[in-house]
């Protein structure tokens, strides 16, 4: 009787066990056939002859828009294309694109985040379309910024279409209630900034009786004294000799000197002294609670804290001004953006033919159009946003459900040649921001090398950064002096950075 | 004895088709075995083979099949990288460190808990003690940044008080591998105590009573009969620890290494990531990750060998 039972028991163990065996590879294979030729089978009627794209986008939402969006249908109409949207969070979009590239299963478009090493052996390895003598057919596509196409193209070759951003996007966040309270000019030369520093740390700039402010907050993130360094004259990455030789930044006769104001900012506590340990994510908090006066951070991060100063407190209706660079010994100067994040590239595995790539460039162009623009960014109009009295007003802000079938798609515009969506209404900050951005692209620093692969870089570029960027630091806050410095140059060199200055100079000399 | 020496003739004989025939008989327990099996081929032994790209000069869009072979250049390279000794340093270091300080803190934990006579307390404290481990390292770094930042940090807000200056806990190298240990013993402590209290469950009472008897204290029946009953299960933990002695875990040390601490906090687990994941060198990583790997095998099957030769049950 017992035994029996047992022997049914195990039976049915056995059975489920082989259900899940099977059970599992019934669906891998279903899966692979799927994808395998979803690419001509269409059971949607309206869109019979539409080809059918994947697009590898990143998203900033945990609930991206899904495939059955009403925008994204209209964005399938305008540019006549079946779309199916593969997204992939931001914070590791690098990991995700890199899995997405081995599974050797690649969308038509993907967003490429960078020129990753890994990226650029795909390209080698013919993953992806050099698309440089196809563009002129293209109404948009065709009158792309030549800066940024330069910056985003490997040696010169084009294999993504940059999502264009502005140039000058860097600048100076002030606390303009703190000015004014101090009655101070807005800052125009490092030491008019220094002396704003000093003010703001010193002599109580919010007015309330206690020593609680300092001057300039920075994060973990290494970007603003990226900016800072080239006020002094100091090169974007690399700099150029007069007999046309390629140097990196480190070794300009103005780095020291940078070094050394920051060093003078940080030991006077004009900076806050955690600097090099605080979350990146709350870089913004202490100029929003009043605790620090200055950012040097992107210009439109301005308008951001200016609205967050205001919902706290909304008798404080102006807090915030900003400026786009102080004036330097060598005069103005201010550090580009590379003009791009990110780019989307059209891959050979899903497109194989050169009709195929025409249409996916079509559609790319297409995307440049103002309504494209438009329904991407703001959504459909009387749905997502309406304009009373010609005012744009959204109407996603307050509605979840509103927001995710909009918020995400805007991720696959280039703007090219230019923005066309809607911005929502200007404020004069705003206003000043984009003003800004326009002035500043006379007086950034372009970097000679952007377009460079180097192979050297490619292996060990972490570690080469690593030394020169940890010395800098180190630099600031006492734990190395000069000699330490030059010990850091050292080791750069020797891990592989004369190789690396070589192999530079001759891509440079290359493509003259 | 006659007995046992009949059977032994016989199954010579015998023995394959006795093991066949018995393998039949219960052919229904051996398919038990099956899902078992299965689950350790597909997701274990199968992925396995991975690890041929630490030979190839992998290219992710080429394939395992079309990269190029390269042999073991990337080993000759990572043990020729000025790198690779900083790394060994103090991923041995911090290792050593774990083994040293948090190793013996569950066993010292679930003694103190076993000392408890109050049934209903020792069951509370007992799940108090477990909730730290399930909070992620995310929280725990921000925590202790919160904690211990200086310019408004809780801790440095106190140690100013009394000494007068701040002490650079986040940013200060020589801090960074008392942190690390703290932040281990205080998350996994509580949760490591769960085996130990298992055994101590099974000790004999009888044991206890006797020593009672004998007029042992509280402090000589756990040096002499709970210790002892310990004994084995620390060996094993030990022997399993010792495996994945290089296992630094990743990212508590990712969340804690900041430009400051870094000469310290650079280890395997971080430079594989940085090298692997973010730059795209996946043969060169796989290669870093399975030298670790080997250097775990090592230690495992030496530690075992060691404990036997000490006279303790192993683990193979």
């Amino acid at each position: 009787m017992k035994s029996k039972f047992l022997r049914y028991l195990l039976m049915g163990l056995f059975v489920v066990g082989i259900l899940v065996v099977t059970g599992c590879s019934d669906n891998s294979d279903t899966a692979g056939s799927d994808s395998g030729d979803s690419g001509s089978e269409q059971t949607d009627e309206s869109s019979e002859e539409r080809m059918h794209l994947r697009v590898f986008a990143p998203t900033f939402t945990t609930e991206p828009p899904t495939d059955d969006s009403p925008v994204l249908k209209k964005i399938e109409d305008y540019t006549n294309k079946k779309i199916t949207m593969e997204w992939a969070p931001n914070s590791n979009i690098d990991d995700k694109f890199n899995i997405t590239l081995s599974s050797g299963d690649l969308p038509h478009v993907m967003m490429v985040p960078g020129k990753s090493p890994s990226f650029v052996s795909a390209v080698e390895d013919g993953a992806f379309w050099e698309l440089g003598s196809y563009l002129e057919e293209y109404p948009n596509l065709s009158q792309a910024n030549e800066i940024i196409m330069n910056n985003s193209s490997i040696n010169g070759d084009i294999y993504g279409i940059p999502r264009t951003r502005d140039l000058g996007r860097n600048g100076v966040i002030i606390r303009k209630d703190w000015l004014e309270n101090l009655s101070l000019e807005k800052p125009e030369t490092i030491d008019d900034f220094y002396n704003m520093l000093k003010a703001f740390s010193e002599e109580d700039p919010d007015g309330n009786g206690t020593d609680d402010t300092y001057g300039m907050v920075v994060s973990k993130y290494e970007g603003p004294w990226d900016v800072m360094q080239t006020w002094f004259g100091v090169p974007n990455k690399w700099g150029e000799d007069e007999s046309g030789e390629l140097y990196p930044f480190f070794m300009d006769d103005n780095y020291l000197e940078s070094l050394n104001f920051f060093k003078k900012l940080y030991d006077e506590g004009l900076v806050n002294d955690d600097f090099a340990v605080m979350d990146p994510a709350q870089w913004s908090d202490p100029v929003i609670s009043g605790e620090a006066g200055v950012q040097v951070n992107v210009l439109d991060e301005g308008h951001r804290i200016q609205e967050k100063i205001i919902d706290a407190n909304p008798d404080n209706a102006d807090p915030i001004t900003v400026i786009k660079t102080v004036e330097g010994p060598t005069g103005l100067h201010n550090l580009p953006t590379s003009g791009y994040s990110g780019m989307l590239s059209v891959s050979k595995t899903s497109v194989k033919s050169e009709e195929e790539l025409k249409q996916v460039l079509d559609f790319l162009d297409k995307m440049n159009d103002e309504e494209a623009q438009k329904l991407a960014e703001n959504g459909i109009e009387g749905k997502h946003y309406e304009k009373v009295d010609g005012e744009y007003q959204s109407k996603v802000k307050d509605d979840p459900a509103l927001q995710a079938e909009v918020d995400g798609f805007n991720q696959m515009l280039m703007y090219i040649p230019e923005a066309k969506s809607i911005k929502p209404d200007s404020s004069p900050l705003r206003e000043l921001e984009t003003q800004l951005k326009v002035e500043n692209e006379d007086i950034v620093v372009a970097n000679p090398a952007e377009s460079y692969i180097s192979e050297v870089y490619s292996k060990k570029g972490q570690q080469l950064d690593n030394i020169i960027l940890d010395a800098r630091i180190k630099y600031i806050v006492g734990q190395i002096d000069e000699a330490g410095l030059e010990d850091a140059v050292e080791r750069w060199k020797s891990s592989g950075g004369t190789e690396y200055i070589e192999e530079i100079n001759q891509l440079h000399q290359d493509a003259q | 004895m006659e007995n046992v020496h009949e059977n032994k003739i016989n199954s010579v004989g015998q023995q394959k088709k006795s093991k066949w025939s018995q393998i039949l008989k219960e052919k229904w327990l051996y398919f038990m075995i099956l899902p078992g099996l299965a689950y350790f081929i597909i997701f274990k032994y199968v992925p396995m083979w991975g690890i041929i790209i630490a030979f190839q000069d992998y290219s992710p869009f080429l394939g395992v099949w079309q990269s190029q072979w390269v042999g073991l250049e990337h080993f000759q390279y990572f043990f020729s990288n000025p790198d690779f000794l900083r790394l060994l340093r103090n991923t041995f270091i911090l290792a050593l460190y774990d083994l040293v300080f948090f190793f013996p803190a569950p066993i010292i934990l679930s003694l103190m808990l076993n000392e408890i006579r109050l049934s209903a307390y020792k069951r509370t404290l007992q799940t108090f003690v477990y909730v730290p481990h399930f909070m992620s390292w995310v929280i725990i770094a921000s925590i202790s940044y919160v904690f211990l930042t200086t310019g408004g940090g809780l801790v440095n807000d106190l140690i100013a008080r009394f000494i007068g200056t701040e002490v650079n806990f986040l940013s200060s190298p020589e801090w960074f591998r008392p942190m690390i240990i703290g932040q281990i013993i205080w998350k996994e402590t509580g949760w490591g105590t769960v085996i130990f209290l298992a055994a101590l469950a099974s000790v004999d009472q009888e044991q206890y009573e006797a020593a009672i008897v004998d007029g042992a204290g509280r402090f000589r029946r756990l040096w002499h009969v709970t210790l002892p009953g310990l004994r084995s299960t620390i060996v094993i933990l030990l022997i399993l620890r010792l495996g994945n002695f290089l296992d630094t875990g990743f990212q508590q040390i990712y969340l804690m290494s900041n430009s400051l601490n870094r000469s310290v906090a650079d280890v395997f687990d971080t430079y594989v990531y940085f090298v692997g994941i973010t730059e795209g060198a996946f043969s060169y990583s796989t290669a870093v990750g399975l030298f670790k790997s080997i250097v775990g095998i090592v230690l495992i099957v030496g530690a075992d060998r060691f404990a036997k030769k000490l006279g303790q049950s192993g683990l193979f």
